[in-house]
């Protein structure tokens, strides 16, 4: 059956579209990243346990708002970020870590995932930090000064051009005179503040050098796409996004493609009361807009022992999700399939299922239902990628995912910092949606093209 | 005696409308048909698109509920019977459909559409190898390798298909069968390949049949006796041994004289109707043939004349006087209708 799909006239014009190909190459990607994080979620296989992977879209792995991979930070950034380091370190090494009982322990809440304190006794860590500390303050010193002189030289430059302006000749003179001066202070200052931010970076280095080997590029994928407003890892949350996204999917694909296609296809072969019964809930919930019935069901939820515990059942926290789209979205399938059914209940091979003298279930699950499979793959793509996005709306405007990443509250929580010019996380978040989407598209138009009895 | 009665048969397709959805009128297919089919006879029931002739064939088997009338298998009533008292009957009778290509459901295999029908009425007790040959048994009998049982149907030809639904008809050894325009949908040289085919498979199994088709001369190569069907009614009941000599009605005359003759001597008088079929959901009262007939009478258009024996036949027609046997269509001395 299915080498004969794959060798169907459909599938060769399919395989030579190019693109289609490039496009469910993109997907089969995506769903091996999906299968990849069940498995090592559900099968436990790769020694990775459920925690820790879910744990790698929360911990801090960098100073807040860290831009990522080709921008490279600004002096100003980089010396806030040495000071972020100075505050957090400041807060373990002030304690007196010889009278705390594990100081190891201590020294471990300052991980940033692999990039780790060095494993050293306890008096040479206590001393690499005060080097950097010393290094700090020179550099903290130096910042305030270049940080004046700086002020200074952008308030002497806009005077001396609107004197030149105005066409004060002597004040223009003076200011320029004066331009010069500063400029020939900050060639002295700025290479030292340079100097000591290296210094600083270096003794930071020390205390907590970049990891290597393996931990390396693992710590490189968690760095390489920057951090959100906390620190914590984008490029974990946006791939771990993609499983939160199948996972809606998938669920809420298959629910409404199972309910529409049964109630459709039974309204439509039995007819009479059934058909008036599923037409009526058809009409009824279509009246009623996901979002409201989300909102209430969301209501309902709220604090509820399973339903709302995101610590403890993270995944069933998608339950109101679930059933809100699920609810909404078997409506398509159903008209459809029922128009389909209508169709196939009057051909000639049900009518000889009859007279043969199988009972009606038996010719609607046998004959009729497998037939409407086309349907049924159709709009499962369809409601696939619908739900997706669905999703992705849904968290964005606070009704939607809890308790794990999504593409949508990463878009959410990073929206402010946009104004800013930090458009990593929003970035990661839509480009990794825009690319599934895309990609669904191409291919669901190739095989449309490709299996279109009219054109193949 | 008579394998099948059927007395007074009547089929109404209502046609609802309006705000409440009620029934505002009825499609009136089948008007009140009697007749009996002897066993092993083979009955071809003729007549143009829409005269209710599928309709009849659906009602004696149950794929339609007749609104009025029965249907007695063996003496004993069908219509009314629930689905299961209606089992032992359904592997009695069976159907073969026109359409070759929606007569098959396209997901299953020959030898799945084969098998489910035969474990349902258990025809054979065991599965297994005793399954298997009997599958391929089948499959000979109906001029198929027993190779292409694991084929699709969209495999096959349109005439390979016929034989599938042929063979899904004989898979419970049914005793009587209903052939639905089994050829109008082939080609003139396939049709003879399958008409030959229900030939021969009728002979070694004693089948009785009900023939239907909308072309006279095949039903007078293949059929007994001939039910010539005109919106609803049965207007004539003859044997087919010398219809054009025997056809008393003005519309089997009709229909005979417009079969193209391949004897360029015999000059028969050319009979065109004029007009169409009046429309089923309301028909003109009298008998329906009244506007078209050359031979019509003021009496009908006002009363439809009853199915009477005139002249040894049953025909139901005002102007058909017993006792005096209307001229024969054949020319003396031209071919009588070569057999196949």
């Amino acid at each position: 059956m299915i080498r004969r799909f794959l060798r169907s006239r459909g599938m060769r014009k399919f395989r030579r579209n190019r693109l289609a190909l490039f496009a469910s190459g993109i997907i089969f990607v995506y769903f091996t990243i999906f299968l990849g994080i069940v498995t090592t979620e559900i099968l436990d296989v790769t020694g990775v346990t459920e925690a820790q992977l879910r744990h790698g879209t929360r911990i801090r792995v960098l100073p807040r708002l860290h831009p990522g991979f080709l921008q490279s930070s600004s002096t100003e950034k980089r010396y806030l970020d040495i000071n972020w380091h100075k505050d957090r370190l400041g807060r373990v090494f002030d304690r007196d870590l010889s009278s705390v009982e594990l100081p190891r322990q201590a020294l471990g809440e300052l991980d940033l995932a692999e990039r780790k304190v060095i494993e050293a006794p306890l008096g040479e860590v206590i001393e690499q930090y005060e080097a950097f500390l010393a290094a700090y303050e020179t550099l903290d010193e130096l910042f305030y000064e270049r940080d004046d002189l700086l002020d200074y030289m952008l308030s002497v430059e806009l005077d001396l051009k609107d004197a030149r302006k105005a066409g004060d000749e002597a004040q223009s003179e003076e200011l320029s005179a004066e331009f010069d001066e500063i400029q020939a202070e900050a060639a002295e200052i700025l290479p030292l503040f340079d100097e000591a931010l290296e210094e600083a970076e270096a003794r930071l280095a020390d205390l907590m050098p970049p990891p290597t080997g393996w931990d390396g590029v693992v710590y490189g994928f968690r760095t390489f796409l920057g951090s959100d407003v906390s620190g914590r890892s984008i490029a974990c949350k946006g791939f771990y996004s993609i499983k939160t996204a199948f996972q809606i999917g998938f669920v809420v694909a298959t629910i409404a493609v199972l309910i529409g296609t049964l109630l459709g296809a039974a309204g439509a072969f039995y007819g009479r009361w059934v058909d008036n019964g599923v037409m009526w809930l058809v009409s009824t919930l279509s009246s009623v807009p996901y979002l409201v019935l989300l909102a209430v069901l969301a209501y309902m939820f709220t604090g509820h022992e399973y339903f709302d515990n995101p610590t403890q059942y993270p995944e069933l926290q998608l339950v109101k999700l679930y059933t809100a789209m699920g609810l909404a979205f078997w409506i398509s399938t159903c008209r459809v399939i029922r128009g389909e059914v209508m169709k196939i209940k009057e051909l000639e091979y049900v009518q000889a299922a009859t007279a043969i003298g199988f009972g009606r279930p038996y010719i609607l699950l046998r004959h009729v239902i497998p037939n409407t499979a086309h349907i049924m793959f159709i709009n499962f793509s369809l409601l696939f990628i619908g739900a997706i996005k669905s999703e992705v709306i849904l968290s964005f405007l606070g009704l939607g995912v809890s308790g794990q990443p999504s593409w949508g509250t990463m878009i959410s929580n990073s929206k402010d910092d946009l104004s800013n010019f930090f458009f990593w996380e929003v970035g990661t978040a839509s480009i990794l949606l825009f690319i599934l989407v895309l990609a669904f598209n191409i291919v669901s138009d190739a095989l449309q093209d490709a299996f279109d009895p009219k054109h193949v | 005696m008579s394998l099948i009665e059927v007395r007074n048969l009547v089929k109404k397709f209502p046609i609802r409308g309006g705000v409440l959805n009620r029934v505002v009128n009825n499609v009136h297919a089948v008007r009140g048909v009697t007749f009996d089919i002897a066993s092993g006879e083979t009955v071809g029931v003729v007549g143009e698109s829409g005269c209710g002739k599928s309709t009849l064939g659906k009602c004696l088997i149950r794929l339609i509920e007749p609104t009025e009338g029965l249907v007695a298998y063996e003496g004993e009533e069908i219509t009314g019977l629930s689905h299961s008292e209606l089992m032992p009957y359904r592997r009695k009778m069976q159907i073969v459909f026109q359409d070759p290509y929606s007569s098959l459901n396209p997901r299953l295999t020959v030898q799945a559409t084969l098998a489910e029908a035969i474990k349902l009425h258990g025809v054979v007790k065991q599965s297994g190898s005793a399954m298997d040959d009997y599958i391929d048994e089948l499959m000979r009998q109906v001029g198929l390798r027993p190779d292409d049982k694991v084929k699709f149907p969209h495999e096959f030809s349109g005439g390979q298909r016929q034989r599938i639904g042929i063979a899904r008809a004989l898979s419970v050894r049914p005793d009587f069968i209903v052939a639905d325009e089994p050829v109008s949908a082939l080609d003139v040289s396939i049709q003879a390949q399958v008409l030959n085919l229900m030939k021969k498979l009728r002979e070694e199994l004693g089948l009785t049949m009900m023939f239907i088709s909308h072309d006279l001369k095949v039903v007078e190569h293949f059929c007994d006796r001939v039910l010539v069907m005109y919106l609803g009614y049965v207007v004539e009941e003859v044997r087919t041994d010398d219809l054009d000599n025997t056809a008393q009605h003005p519309y089997t005359r009709a229909l005979l004289g417009a079969n193209p003759i391949d004897d360029p001597d015999d000059r028969r008088p050319l009979v065109i109707l004029q007009g169409d079929v009046p429309s089923p959901i309301n028909p003109p009262p009298g008998c329906p043939f009244a506007g078209r007939c050359p031979l019509v009478m003021d009496r009908c258009r006002e009363k439809m004349p009853p199915l009477e024996v005139k002249n040894g036949a049953p025909v139901a027609c005002w102007a058909v006087e017993d006792g005096k046997a209307p001229e024969p269509l054949t020319r003396a001395g031209s071919r009588s209708p070569a057999s196949a």
